[in-house]
């Protein structure tokens, strides 16, 4: 018994400590959404009088359009990562697989692209992008498609540095033998390298719909309008005030949103951690 | 399926696609030309061109996988960076922000004055018989009427106008009243001076009045000056986007101007600027060395508490993941809602009443608590991952040999994780260091005396402080939040190599 103390105890102190700070702020933003009195605040461990009027408040009330706020993100956030990997892929599987010249100097400067936050230069895009609004005010700054065009030149690098990791990966026999076969370098990505990679494709999408959704500030400095904002600005808004009623309506918000994405997190937890260790990190 | 590839529909496709795209690019780039945003018009025009020979010849196959990438990360990454470059040579801030053009035809327009009794006249707009545009103005209280043109000024005779119960004149013979519609479309009418008398002319003001003026500032473009037309005073371009006098005294609006190294050097000699600038990069160093230190110090103990099979030890898993597996920007703000002074579970647990933003070192310590919170499964994980990398057969000899488990541990153990790690390590040092989310959105920078005009919070790092001078402040400084951006911009650069560096050497020995 007192050797399995020495052994053990220190492991499970040390896990269970660190589940409960893991684990604080996400119970106390359970509860707090079905709190009808809505404040982050710790009345009791167990929450006595439930209410769903938050999750309600959420969905019928006109100062919170939180549906069409979700649509947005899910529309932006959607269209950046299907299109994103559309086009990363190609050029990672050139980067990859073709033989030419300048691909060493172009694998650097990709390198060296991916390496730059987009947020170091938000000054210079948000003056690009208002010059583009004075000739085409649908794709400048204010519009939805304007922050997609921008959300996919900054996905573009590192997309296609970790799908260049992944096409790697990827026996180049099968490609030599449809060199043989006769298949010109587009057949073979299409009907070779597109469907084995495609669970791949999957996943760098996915990642980067969660990046997406996770973005702040391009969305803030994009999208003024009250209608036209994604959700994770529209609820920094919503509590900016720091009126404690707004809190309730936030938690419940917050965890809707949340939700998802744990589970896809949790449910990729395998490629994600394989990525992990060839050097990405989350944003 | 191949024939979706290859054959007759695949080049049909093609070349409406590409014909479609091509009409988009096109039609935007004539847009852009007819707003003079030369550089986008070109860039648009040899984007067409780099797509219609990429996609049209087979001489450049690579190039047709890369072209779409390459023009994306052109537009919205290296062009926003070379940009970034050319700002933080500017004077380009509020009030220097137009090009100077514009800043001359505003400083005109600016340039005026009204005359001493400030006279003004119910006026009519419309145009003259030979299609002038042109104001009828009535002098109510001089019974005077006339009307004026940018050229000419007419008198008129009273008793040949139609007046109304004011006795303002709605219409004269030979002057054409102007429908609501043409005035609702038109600005043209309020760009115009009308001759009055002398020096001094009518601005329309509205609609239904126009004002007595006299230009005070004269444009000279042949010495590029401006001079004052009461004193004489001569406006000289003063190289750093604004025309001043010998006092040093400026006229507004200015432009934005090329003025080199001018903003590095601010951060240099400024004192304003250099005070703030040197206490944030400390401060952000610190954070991002804290937040790399404690969260790999917390995982690193789990990883080792876990490493073993352990009863529970997959919930452990489930539940230490979690932090890492929320949108962050969510965990963020629950956090800021928890150090709520008033609502917040955080007092409220301890029951204190404390203000955690309002005081430095409560809200940095509250910082580099929720970057522990958000970091330390990441390094759990790959912790994890590197333990059950190092050959157990090391282990096994060394505690054959008889070391002790601390010794196996800090002689074996250790050195090797931060071995395999350092990278990583790097990597995100190098992320934390542009943490703009976790700052900006907990607490704001702050806490700052922002009434005494500090722009600089406690708990700002570089890229939030870089944020909230070129967007956050009255006065938006692109030009020198431009400036610290290429620092931070090579610093990063710097770190990042270095750790890729690193992890090269350690794919040679792997």
């Amino acid at each position: 018994m007192s050797k399995w103390l020495k052994e053990n105890l220190w492991r499970h102190a040390t896990a269970l400590g660190m589940s409960l700070f893991a684990l604080f702020p996400l119970y106390l933003v359970v509860i707090s959404s079905l709190n009808p009195t809505g404040s982050l605040q710790l009345t009791s461990f167990i929450p006595r009088n439930i209410s769903w009027n938050n999750y309600k408040i959420l969905f019928n009330s006109p100062a919170i359009p939180y549906l069409t706020w979700v649509r947005n993100s899910l529309v932006i956030a959607g269209a950046v990562a299907i299109i994103s990997v559309f086009i990363g892929a190609s050029s990672a599987f050139a980067f990859s697989r073709l033989r030419f010249r300048g691909r060493k100097t172009g694998i650097q400067i990709l390198l060296l692209v991916q390496m730059f936050p987009a947020i170091l230069a938000l000054s210079a895009i948000y003056v690009i992008m208002e010059r583009v609004y004075r000739f085409a005010p649908s794709l400048g700054l204010g519009s939805q498609a304007g922050l997609v065009l921008v959300y996919l030149g900054g996905a573009m690098g590192v997309n296609i540095w970790l799908l260049k990791g992944f096409v790697d990966s990827i026996p180049i026999e099968l490609d030599e033998a449809a060199k043989i076969d006769g298949a010109s370098a587009v057949q073979t990505y299409w009907l070779i390298f597109i469907p084995l990679a495609a669970p791949v494709l999957a996943v760098v999408s996915l990642l980067s719909f969660i990046g997406t959704l996770n973005e702040y500030i391009l969305a803030r400095l994009f999208l003024v309008e009250m209608n036209s904002r994604t959700v994770a600005v529209g609820l920094q808004q919503f509590i900016g005030g720091q009126y404690s009623q707004n809190w309730g309506p936030f938690a419940a918000g917050s965890i809707l949103l949340s939700i998802p994405i744990v589970v896809i997190f949790l449910s990729l937890q395998r490629y994600i951690v394989s990525g992990l260790t060839a050097g990405s990190v989350k944003g | 399926m191949t024939l979706l590839f290859k054959g007759k529909i695949a080049l049909v496709t093609k070349i409406i696609l590409l014909a479609g795209i091509s009409a988009i690019l096109l039609m935007l780039a004539q847009s852009a030309l007819a707003r003079k945003e030369y550089a986008i018009a070109l860039f648009l025009l040899i984007a067409v061109l780099a797509m219609n020979y990429v996609y049209l010849t087979s001489r450049t196959v690579p190039f047709k996988f890369f072209l779409p990438g390459t023009l994306f990360l052109a537009a919205f990454v290296i062009a926003p960076i070379i940009f970034t470059l050319i700002m933080s040579t500017y004077n380009y801030k509020t009030g220097n922000y137009i090009s100077k053009q514009e800043a001359i035809q505003r400083v005109i327009a600016l340039g005026v004055e009204p005359d001493e009794a400030g006279t003004t006249f119910d006026i009519v707009v419309g145009k003259t018989k030979s299609g002038e545009l042109a104001i009828l103005a009535s002098d109510t209280t001089n019974n005077k009427y006339f009307i004026s043109t940018k050229s000419e000024r007419i008198d008129l005779n009273p008793a040949d106008l139609t007046l109304n119960a004011d006795k303002v004149a709605t219409g004269a013979p030979d002057f054409v009243r102007s429908t609501s519609a043409q005035q609702a479309s038109s600005d043209a009418y309020t760009k115009i001076k009308y001759v009055y008398e002398g020096k001094y002319f009518i601005s329309v003001e509205s609609l239904e009045a126009g004002a007595v003026f006299r230009q005070t500032l004269e444009y000279q473009p042949s010495t590029d000056t401006f001079r004052n037309l009461l004193n004489g005073t001569i406006y000289r371009d003063n190289g750093k986007g604004n025309y001043a006098n010998l006092k040093k005294q400026i006229l507004e609006p200015g432009w934005r101007a090329p003025t080199w190294f001018s903003n590095y050097e601010k951060l240099i000699t400024d004192n304003h600027i250099r005070g703030p600038f040197i206490r944030v990069f400390i401060w952000t160093v610190a954070f991002a060395v804290l937040t790399v230190l404690t969260s790999f110090g917390f995982g690193l103990l789990l990883a080792l508490a876990l490493n073993k099979p352990l009863r529970g030890r997959r919930m452990y898993r489930s539940i230490l993941i979690l932090p890492y597996a929320m949108p962050s920007l969510m965990s963020i703000l629950i956090w800021a809602g928890m150090f709520d002074t008033e609502f917040g579970a955080i007092n409220n647990i301890l029951n204190t009443h404390i203000a955690w933003f309002s005081n430095a070192s409560f809200a940095r310590a509250a910082v580099i608590l929720v970057s522990l919170w958000l970091g330390f499964p990441y390094f759990y994980l790959i912790s994890t991952g590197a333990l059950q990398a190092i050959p157990s057969e090391l282990l096994e000899a060394a505690a054959i040999d008889g070391a002790s488990g601390r010794q196996i541990f800090s002689k074996i153990t250790l050195p090797l994780l931060l071995q395999i790690l350092s990278p990583l390590l790097i990597a995100s040092f190098a992320f934390n260091f542009n943490n703009f989310n976790l700052i900006y959105l907990l607490t704001g920078g702050g806490p700052k005396d922002q009434l005494g005009g500090q722009i600089a919070g406690a708990t700002d790092i570089l890229i939030s402080y870089t944020y909230q001078i070129a967007f956050g402040s009255n006065v938006q400084d692109l030009g020198l939040a431009s400036a610290i951006s290429v620092i931070i911009f090579f610093l990063v650069a710097g770190i990042s190599l270095y750790g890729l560096r690193k992890s090269k050497v350690l794919e040679t020995f792997g």
